[in-house]
């Protein structure tokens, strides 16, 4: 652990409300939605636009002309030109990735106040022409086309079917595996039931209805104007109304008789979240109160091909030896739900002497999660999942969760594509 | 090359209208290969059928192999389902009882732990379990057989050979479906090192296995690579393959670099041209020595020790001059001898003490027609019968250094040699085993590359055929 003066701590956390991805907000992309949540942080925290130093954005679906959405965000915003700033991509975990760079960055040195966050639109993901297209329409677009060369192209584009746009599914690039599938996987291999998964959901839905509706996340959420004037103030997707009764009668959608709905797994989703990281010693100069800050991260990696979305299992335990803790010592835990099954798969794994022998070089397992303590105000279930930004608002949530309520510590996972997992240990920091 | 009678297997047509015209002939099964390098989870999403006879040792060590493979396992109902729980919940492959299985469903592998049968009568646990399982074995399956090696008492040699002679037969019966069967005879306390042969047994890699024993011991030394991973198992090893420019033996430089291996490719300064093109191809180091000459030892020696060692020797070249004993010139048998056996002798010793790693392995190629013999071939059978004594000589002498010393005898495998033998001849040697079709260089390729692996530290001075089951010198 670092020492107090050059401790990187979260003065604060803000974001868009997540909307239903090709809903309200289908007419900004991911770079407009970060400028929202960046503008609505630095406004609330009434923090001058030259203090910032360094950008850290994450996302994953970036725009072919403009990768770097971090930077355009500066750019956007009028921030100092001088803000440097670059874009991570770590599938749904990009958005934690990215806090946790910046946060290492403070700790060595590198830069005193630094904005990370994330943000996705699924509405404006590109579709891909098929590349032999773009091949052949090579020398055209590059203004030496002969009349040869637009002929050449005509005939690559038959059979002409092959231009409409495929819907893009999300699935593993080595396995070819649709990731609802890798999940009906998980619930063959570590046995769990569809009412299981359903309460799972439910009880997501609720506890955010709940935090919306008493205003613990008035803090959090900024309200955005959309390009057409509509204003759009909170979650679109929560349903506080939901019950098991009513998931129940959703059909499976990966598998015939799979177990996997639209209610259990998280959906498409636009939005944008951003935190604001300080050295411990800037942020009491600049008057501003620390909510929390990291005690320990970790990433890891598992074969795509075994339990795609394992990767919490190996990272959560991860994190809590680094910081020296054990499971019982931490306070809240915060998990990404992709779909219920994932998490619930995971809560087992952690449970389970077994795996903890065999995966973790561990006596025992890593021990029991709460249900009274995991995701207390709900999680990407009910609030939906705009990839990059899920790490960010996570990570907000808890540091405003342990500043309330006076807590200690939260563990924080997200599984990501590609057999990646992420978590991190987050401590209270005392005013 | 092509086999016509595979050809045939594989056109779907052909097979329906040989099948309504009733033709009696016997269409072999392809066989599935596994084309890649070696995967961590070789049986993804199989699945796999277990039974044990009462006193069952080694079910702890099959569970954590089936389910660190990626399959299921189903478990017959006499087996004890404490001792799978463990790994099952570890890798997310929970055990179900083999009653979950439907009528037509079938299995990758059926394994049956044979341990605990120490008399006549423990033997009926084979036919209780076989007699029901048998028929579930997939296309391109498994059976693997599990026992202890023969020990002082009539009564546990007695097993051993039942459980051998069931097993050959059991592959002769799945034989047709493209299927194997082998046996693995564990020494007590050596349950350890069973892990990684049962994995290789119930992969596709041991396609062209079956029929054969196997005994795993803990004669050469513990180097601790128990928690090696399947992936890239050779990494930053050394190792050499003399006759590297054909055939089987570029198959297996090829191979072994596939699992990270840094592979000396050596031939005769003749074939320079191809061996210097494999080892291009595969990044390694070309070496053009001819094995017969006085100072190959020492040309090699210093080869290796500017390598750092070697860590895998294996012995392929390899020449035949048949013909019968009464008319053989005395060139002939001399040529034979060199090549085949007094290189193999003369280089293994040179570089034994000093650029043969510890932990290391040596595979030499014998060849059924050696361990059968054959008309024609007085010189060539003892040449390489010879080199299978050989092997069983020297495998006490470097256990202690934790180096295995196996043999490989190739049943028929096509090359361009086994293309030039007569039609007629040729279609016989195809089918007279188990499997009913010849092996691919690519099949002995795979068998050497385990044996150099650090999970075959339980395997030494084994003779192992490649053969399909076949039926000569069975």
């Amino acid at each position: 652990m670092s020492n107090r003066k050059t401790r990187a701590v979260i003065v604060g956390g803000a974001r868009t409300p997540f909307v239903k991805a090709f809903g309200d907000f289908i007419e900004m992309d991911t770079i407009a939605l970060g400028v929202t949540a960046v503008r609505g942080l630095l406004d609330r925290l009434d923090l001058p636009y030259r203090e910032v130093e360094s950008l850290v954005w994450g996302g994953v679906i970036l725009p072919g002309t403009a990768p770097n959405v971090g930077r355009e965000i500066v750019l956007d915003l009028k921030l100092d030109p001088g803000c440097e700033a670059f874009t991570v991509t770590r599938a749904c975990a990009s958005g934690l990735q990215a806090v946790t760079l910046a946060a290492a960055a403070i700790e060595r040195g590198e830069a005193d106040v630094v904005i990370a966050g994330g943000s996705d639109s699924t509405s404006n993901a590109e579709v891909k022409l098929p590349q032999k297209l773009i091949h052949a329409a090579a020398p055209v677009a590059f203004g030496k086309g002969t009349p040869a060369d637009y002929l050449g192209m005509i005939q690559k584009l038959a059979p002409f079917t092959d231009l409409l746009p495929r819907q893009p599914k999300i699935a593993e690039r080595t396995t070819g595996e649709v990731m609802g599938e890798a999940a009906e996987r998980i619930t063959r291999h570590n046995e769990i039931p569809r009412d299981a998964q359903d309460e799972f959901a439910v009880r997501s839905h609720h506890r955010a209805a709940a935090a919306i509706a008493s205003g613990r996340f008035d803090e959090e959420v900024v309200p955005v104007q959309t390009p057409h004037g509509r204003w759009v103030h909170a979650d679109g997707l929560v349903r506080a109304d939901t019950s098991v009764d009513k998931l129940a009668k959703l059909r499976p959608v990966f598998a015939k008789d799979g177990t996997l709905t639209a209610g259990n797994s998280s959906a498409l989703t636009d939005g944008a979240a951003a935190v604001l990281l300080m050295s411990e010693k800037k942020a009491r100069a600049l008057g501003l109160e620390p909510l929390a800050a990291f005690r320990s991260f970790a990433y890891t990696g598992v074969d795509p091909a075994d339990q795609l979305l394992m990767g919490p299992a190996l990272a959560m335990p991860k994190a809590l030896e680094r910081a020296g803790m054990e499971l019982g010592d931490i306070d809240l835990v915060d998990m990404h739900e992709a779909f219920a099954a994932q998490v619930l798969g995971i809560v087992k794994m952690l449970g389970s002497d077994a795996f903890a022998r065999a995966r973790l070089g561990r006596e025992t397992a890593v021990g029991k999660v709460d249900p009274e303590r995991l995701n207390v105000h709900g999680g990407s279930l009910a609030l939906g999942h705009p990839f990059g930004a899920t790490g960010a608002r996570m990570v907000t949530t808890m540091a405003n969760e342990l500043h309330h309520s006076g807590r200690n510590t939260a563990l924080l996972s997200i599984c990501a594509a590609g057999g990646l997992g992420a978590a991190a240990v987050m401590e209270r920091v005392e005013s | 090359m092509a086999d016509w009678l595979i050809d045939i297997s594989k056109n779907p047509q052909a097979r329906s209208l040989i099948k309504t015209l009733g033709l009696p002939l016997p269409l072999p099964t392809p066989l599935d290969r596994e084309k890649g390098p070696w995967s961590a989870h070789p049986l993804m999403e199989r699945k796999v059928a277990v039974g044990a006879a009462p006193g069952a040792a080694m079910l702890a060590a099959i569970s954590r192999s089936v389910a660190a493979a990626g399959a299921d396992p189903y478990l017959d109902g006499a087996t004890d389902t404490a001792a799978f729980g463990e790994a099952g919940e570890a890798y997310g492959h929970p055990p179900r009882p083999v009653t979950q299985l439907r009528d037509g469903d079938r299995v990758r592998a059926l394994v049956f732990d044979a341990s605990g049968i120490t008399d006549v009568t423990g033997l009926r646990a084979l036919y209780d379990f076989f007699h029901p399982a048998i028929q579930r074995v997939d296309r391109s399956g498994r059976v693997v057989v599990l026992g202890r090696t023969a020990g002082d008492s009539a009564e546990s040699s007695l097993v051993a050979g039942a459980l051998d002679g069931f097993v050959r037969s059991v592959a002769k019966e799945v034989g047709r479906k493209g299927a194997t069967a082998n046996l693995v005879l564990v020494e007590p306390g050596a349950e350890s090192r069973l892990g990684a042969v049962l994995t290789f047994l119930m992969s596709a890699r041991s396609a062209y296995v079956s029929g054969q024993p196997l005994s795993v011991t803990l004669r050469a030394k513990d180097m601790g690579a128990n928690g090696t991973p399947p992936v890239r198992a050779l990494d930053r090893k050394v190792a050499l393959v003399t006759g590297a420019a054909r055939g089987i033996d570029n198959a297996t430089a090829r191979r072994l670099a596939l699992e990270g291996a840094h592979v000396v490719c050596l031939d005769r300064p003749a074939d320079d041209g191809p061996t210097a093109q494999l080892a291009r191809e595969i990044g390694g180091t070309p070496l053009a020595l001819d094995v017969t000459a006085a100072d190959a030892g020492e040309k090699l020696l210093s080869a290796l020790r500017d390598l750092g060692g070697a860590d895998i020797v294996v012995h392929n070249a390899g020449i035949t001059r048949d013909k019968t004993l009464a008319h053989m010139k005395d060139e002939q048998w001399d040529q034979i001898m060199a090549v085949n056996l007094e290189a193999v002798v003369r280089l293994t010793a040179a570089i034994e003490k000093k650029a043969l790693e510890d932990g290391g392995r040596v595979v030499c190629l014998s060849s059924i027609a050696g361990l059968a013999g054959n008309m024609g071939q007085t010189n060539y059978a003892a040449s390489k019968g010879g080199v299978a004594g050989y092997v069983r000589g020297l495998s006490p002498k470097l256990a202690p250094r934790g180096i295995t010393v196996n043999a490989i005898a190739p049943g028929f495998i096509e090359t361009r040699l086994t293309a030039a033998i007569p039609v007629a001849i040729r279609e016989v040697g195809r089918r007279l085993s188990a499997l009913g079709q010849g092996g691919q260089p690519e099949d002995v390729a795979q068998a050497i590359t385990f044996l150099a692996s650090p999970g075959a530290q339980g395997l030494t001075g084994q003779i192992l055929r490649v053969c399909g089951g076949a039926f000569i010198g069975a």
